[in-house]
């Protein structure tokens, strides 16, 4: 995939998806003084711009509000942009409803983080009842249990994503303990509506690309105004970066917020393994001249031991369901010997065939 | 009223000793009483295995003795054992089919009426979990307008079965009114009432067709096909179809798939599989109908199904099966009666 960047960072390419839009990734430098207002009207200079030209009756927007931590730390998204997504939006189409979502979750410290506490305490509250904005706490929703091939455990969504609406999902620019960074595609990780996430975390890549595939955004913001390096994602240190990443797609977007951080993409698993997912290479990102690239620092576990550990995770997963299923085909030839085995017989017999 | 319901069961056969008695001891509110049985024996070894109090080979005995009953009889005694009860003050959840044909039905519905008490027709299927999220689903309009429907449900059946399960005039038909009903009635549930059937079935005079096939239209215009066998093995499933997407809901387990055109999750994805955990299944639907049903007769909820949706059920297959070619009616024959010529023609077969 080839992609081309002009001097204002935006860059175009081609998707090999059939039917998608074309690329368009924005990065752009932020003035302080001008604020997210500025940044926006930036933006919408940007051609071709990846903001929408028309939009369906509901907009979703996805902040990363992983912990109850100010926006200044660099780990939470700024209450900010969700004013000024809303005036932008309804200059697109005036009666959208917009939904501003987040589910409960474990915080840094293991401790259960509600989202609703997280919305009063950020101050989303306020922003919302203002701009006319609904907050929802995805765990508190209807939700289905559903498989996510590649996943070995059911997950739970919300019965949301059955309904049609454009998805702009807000994220930071952070390094992370074993996937090196989290931005755009990590962000959906707060798509699923159970709070303890720890039992998926052998899985984090294949989960994070079927969770793209299940709720692809359609714009993707992010805020590297202020980055987070060292313990990432939630214990680090700020790092002012001054840029802001748009993209309508999220690979790009998540590319470009590699770069910025020194990060070289192809070693982040789960982006590899979303490209692999939908059948394309990792978009090529150019910076523009006037954003600098910095180094962000590390303060990670030894990787190989976080490997070895979700492997040993998995071995004992799988024997356990190896375990379970041998169990229970005894206990069921034990209770009903005759049905088990006109059952199992043609079963056993197909399989062998099969092969 | 008593704080605990005292419950009476007609009938102590397999299906009462498979799915309703660990529903009865899921309910707290229903006190275990006395089970009837024709066969003395097998009544006093299933109360003394399930802890009834009591056990007796006269329906007469449980009159002002239990406050609700199940009744899980062949299908040719459901509405004159039915009938006494309810006309005796007691509440009744029969088995499905709710009856042989609609008059019998109308005379339930008529004995609940004149001894105010309450009849449930136990389609479990509708408190599933699967059917009711698919429901959920329907009513916000997931798959849009319905236009077509296909149901399939048919096993080599491992249950012991008694004669009067292949006789005509005693069960009322075969395949159609025994696994069909089912999905008559989550048909009904799901996508609304219907218009015009076209049945094709084995059956003959003499013995009850095994295998049936069902086309019919719908009130609103949907099309669909059902197929009940106790031959084959089917797919068990109901895939409704719509303007919008499908639902395709799993009959012998708690899967689902769903699609809505539209939806954010379908851009990527071609439907999604809801359901699939690899706990073991645990069915709560008989747990949630006798909960209902008991919540029905102490007064804080609605039945689901009723004596009315239970005779609609009836209603389309003896439509289907062409106004009672199969089936005949028992009208006047006693409660008693009935359960005795059932448990004769049963004892052949245990």
């Amino acid at each position: 995939m080839s992609m081309s960047s002009n001097s204002a960072g935006v860059s175009t390419s081609s998707r090999a998806e059939q039917n998608a839009a074309p690329i368009a990734t924005a990065i752009l430098r932020h003035a302080p003084d001008a604020g997210l207002d500025g940044i926006l009207q930036k933006l919408r200079s940007a051609s071709p711009s990846p903001l929408p030209v028309s939009l369906p009756p509901t907009v979703v927007i996805k902040p990363n509000l992983c912990d109850i931590v100010s926006w200044e730390a660099g780990v939470t998204t700024d209450p900010a942009w969700l004013a000024v997504l809303a005036e932008e939006l309804r200059t697109i189409r005036s009666d959208v409803r917009i939904l501003v979502v987040e589910s409960d979750a474990i915080s840094a410290y293991k401790s259960f983080r509600s989202c609703d506490e997280t919305f009063d305490r950020l101050g989303y509250r306020e922003i919302a009842r203002a701009k006319g904005i609904e907050l929802i706490n995805l765990s508190n929703t209807e939700s289905i249990e559903i498989s996510l091939e590649g996943i070995p455990l059911p997950v739970l969504v919300s019965e949301l994503f059955l309904e049609e609406f454009y998805f702009i999902s807000i994220a930071n620019l952070k390094v992370h303990g074993y996937e090196y960074m989290t931005g755009i595609l990590k962000n959906s990780l707060g798509l699923l509506t159970g709070s303890d996430l720890t039992p998926m975390h052998p899985y984090l890549p294949r989960l994070i690309s079927q969770l793209h595939r299940l709720c692809p955004p359609d714009l993707c913001i992010i805020d590297g105004r202020i980055g987070l390096e060292g313990h990432g994602p939630i214990l680090g240190d700020p790092v002012v970066v001054n840029a802001v990443v748009f993209s309508n797609d999220a690979l790009a977007a998540d590319v470009a917020a590699c770069k910025l951080m020194g990060i070289p993409p192809q070693e982040v698993p789960h982006l590899g393994e979303t490209a692999k997912n939908l059948g394309r290479e990792l978009p090529e990102v150019t910076l523009p001249a006037d954003i600098q690239p910095h180094s962000f620092s590390f303060h990670t576990p030894d990787h190989r031991a976080i490997l070895l550990k979700f492997a040993n995770r998995r071995i004992h997963r799988s024997s356990e369901m190896f375990m379970n299923t041998w169990i229970n085909r005894f206990l069921r030839f034990k209770s009903e010997p005759v049905k088990f085995a006109t059952e199992a017989i043609p079963k056993l017999v197909r399989r062998l065939y099969a092969k | 009223m008593p704080s605990r319901l005292r419950l009476g069961l007609v009938g102590a056969g397999p299906v009462v000793e498979r799915y309703h008695m660990r529903a009865i001891r899921a309910v707290p509110e229903v006190l275990p009483a006395v089970v009837a049985d024709l066969d003395e024996n097998r009544a006093r070894q299933f109360a003394q295995k399930q802890g009834f109090a009591r056990y007796t080979t006269r329906l007469e005995d449980l009159f002002g003795t239990v406050d609700l009953a199940i009744v899980a009889l062949p299908n040719g005694a459901h509405a004159p054992v039915s009938c006494e009860l309810l006309a005796s003050g007691v509440h009744v959840l029969c088995e499905k089919p709710m009856a042989r044909n609609v008059p019998e039905c109308r005379a339930m519905i008529e004995a609940a009426e004149r001894g105010g008490t309450k009849l449930c027709i136990g389609h479990n299927r509708r408190f599933r979990t699967n059917v009711m999220l698919a429901k959920r689903l329907m009513e916000k309009g997931i798959v849009g307008e319905v236009t077509r429907i296909e149901a399939e449900e048919g096993s080599t059946s491992d249950w012991a079965r008694s004669p009067v399960y292949f006789d005509p005039k005693q069960a009322g038909g075969g395949a159609l009114i025994d696994v069909g009903i089912h999905s008559i009635d989550l048909i009904r549930c799901l996508a609304g009432e219907f218009r015009d059937v076209r049945y094709h079935g084995n059956g003959t005079a003499t013995t009850v067709e095994s295998d049936a096939e069902l086309r019919f239209r719908l009130a609103n215009g949907a099309e669909g096909t059902l197929v009940a066998s106790r031959t084959r093995n089917l797919q068990q499933h109901i895939c409704v179809t719509g303007t919008e997407g499908f639902i395709d809901i799993g009959l012998w387990s708690e899967h689902l798939r769903v699609r809505h055109n539209k939806g954010k999750a379908f851009q990527k994805l071609p439907h999604l599989d809801a359901f699939v955990s690899k706990r073991p299944p645990q069915d709560p639907s008989f747990v949630l109908q006798i909960t209902n049903f008991v919540n029905a007769i102490q007064g804080t909820e609605k039945l689901v199904v009723d004596g009315y949706e239970g005779m609609a059920n009836v209603d389309v297959v003896t439509r289907a099966y062409g106004d009672g070619a199969t089936s005949t009616e028992s009208q006047g024959v006693s409660g008693s009666a009935a359960m005795s010529s059932a448990a004769t023609q049963n004892r052949g077969e245990q």
